[in-house]
């Protein structure tokens, strides 16, 4: 349903022949890039799943403080991204 | 951070709802800040010296800092995530809302006969703008699910993961920030009517009920669906607010009937015509003595090209198609051919109050006026982020 309407000055050329931004010279890149992320994605889900269990496995009687998520998944992301700092 | 909405409209989320959501977070503070600054890093040492060299000047506009990134290394990786990352926005809400859609109703039904009301205009033409493209690639756009709950749910949760935390546990970082402003800035004000124009799901609005508890409160907006869930979400949390859908280029309010005429984030969804007749109509139903306040992207004129650029990114890649055209007006313009005159126009930037606190507003609203217009912080959804206000009183 999505129509394209663009900015006066956009020059078709930032776009694929769908409409899509493209910004590497091989298209797929562009891609490849989006495949990458989902998959981080999966594995970070994965992850807490695991964290979950391990939790859940401890017992309720632990009286370890619950793992603070969100530091793990900055640590994580940034881990995983590290490389594409040196872009 | 994704932040937990503060109402029972909130997502009863499922540990795999709560990992998706919380790795978009991370991964946007990511691009927002580390890349941004990469970007910024790569353009000052690659691309701005090399499009000097190719055109004998330094870039000196938001289009040639354009022109100049484009195919950058940084540029590209910075471009290619932070589009994917939209998607993943929204992606990651898409099913809670869609497998919760009757308890949704339920909720909403829950509060039906609470203080507030909401009057739909079946008959209302939904512009263009709203409904025929996925504004910043919301698939759907304001219209998806029609008058049900979907898109208002769709978009309170998706910028509960869009916002990484900096719009405030309620997301009405901005419409506290700027109400508190106004309140110490115009001590002497007391509204009595406030209108906010295109509100979505109000979450700026009730911060305005919040500094004027006694005022009648009003908001509109063209997309039914924000507007339904705007009510319930607002009678939720006790707060009584008219919701009705209009279009703010053509209010169908009496002349001088209103104190403040608000809008946040609103104005850069506009074409260049509806936006001149919005301000007209701002004009019109405001009482003399009243004030125009509107929270918005800052202007071109004011910053620099890169700076510039960073924010009209939005046009070209996030289906934002008249962010640019809006950010390259003149709000002092925009303003006095309304009928506003020239004397009567401010603006400001505000510190955010939830990342700064109350003092930071204060110190705003009684010191320097436009301070800040131009820094780095202001106006970007990143670390430290300052709001840009607007508008004018009038005579």
């Amino acid at each position: 349903m999505s129509e394209q309407l663009r900015p006066e000055d956009a020059s078709p050329s930032l776009y694929d022949d769908a409409g899509n931004p493209r910004f590497f010279a091989d298209p797929a890149m562009d891609r490849f890039v989006a495949v990458v992320m989902n998959l981080a994605q999966e594995v970070w889900v994965q992850e807490e799943r695991l964290i979950a269990l391990e939790e859940a496995q401890q017992g309720e009687a632990s009286d370890r403080p619950g793992i603070d998520r969100e530091a793990k998944a900055k640590e994580f992301i940034e881990r995983v991204f590290a490389p594409i700092r040196e872009a | 951070m994704t932040v937990e909405l503060q109402h029972p409209m909130k997502p009863q989320q499922t540990p795999e709802d709560a990992a998706r959501g919380r790795f978009v977070s991370g991964i946007r503070s990511l691009i927002l800040n580390d890349l941004a600054n990469d970007l910024k890093s790569a353009y000052d040492r690659r691309a701005a010296p090399a499009f000097a060299k190719e055109h004998g000047h330094e870039p000196s506009t938001s289009r040639e800092a354009h022109q100049a990134l484009r195919g950058d290394p940084a540029f590209n990786i910075y471009s290619a995530m932070r589009v994917q990352a939209q998607k993943m926005v929204w992606a990651s809400v898409a099913e809670g809302v869609e497998r919760e859609t009757e308890r949704l109703t339920a909720e909403a039904s829950a509060v039906a006969d609470f203080a507030g009301s909401l009057k739909l205009d079946p008959s209302l033409e939904v512009p263009r703008n709203v409904h025929a493209i996925d504004v910043h690639l919301m698939p759907g756009s304001y219209t998806r699910g029609s008058d049900s709950l979907e898109a208002g749910a769709v978009y309170d949760r998706g910028l509960a993961v869009f916002s990484m935390g900096l719009m405030g546990a309620n997301l009405d970082d901005i419409g506290l920030s700027m109400s508190q402003y106004v309140k110490q800035r115009f001590p002497d004000f007391a509204p009595t009517r406030i209108l906010d124009t295109g509100c979505t799901v109000g979450h700026n609005t009730l911060p305005w009920k919040q500094a004027y508890p006694h005022a009648e409160v009003i908001a509109i907006d063209a997309a039914p669906g924000p507007l339904a869930y705007a009510s319930a979400r607002a009678k939720m949390q006790g707060q009584e607010v008219d919701f009705r859908q209009m279009c703010a280029d053509e209010l169908a309010f009496e002349n001088e009937s209103f104190d403040i005429v608000w809008s946040s984030m609103f104005l850069h969804e506009l074409s260049k015509k509806q936006r001149a007749s919005c301000f007209k109509e701002a004009y019109r139903v405001l009482r003399p003595g009243g004030l125009m306040v509107h929270m918005e992207l800052p202007p071109n004129e004011q910053m620099g090209a890169f700076e510039g650029f960073y924010l009209d990114w939005d046009s070209y890649y996030n289906n934002e198609p008249y962010y640019k055209g809006y950010r390259d007006e003149i709000p002092r313009d925009l303003c006095t051919r309304a009928g506003f005159a020239e004397e009567d126009f401010f603006e400001f930037v505000v510190p955010s109050v939830g990342i700064y606190g109350e003092q930071a507003v204060t110190d705003a609203a009684k010191g320097d006026r436009a301070e800040g217009v131009s820094q780095q912080t202001t106006g970007r959804l990143a670390e430290g982020v300052m709001w840009y206000g607007f508008g004018a009183s009038k005579k």
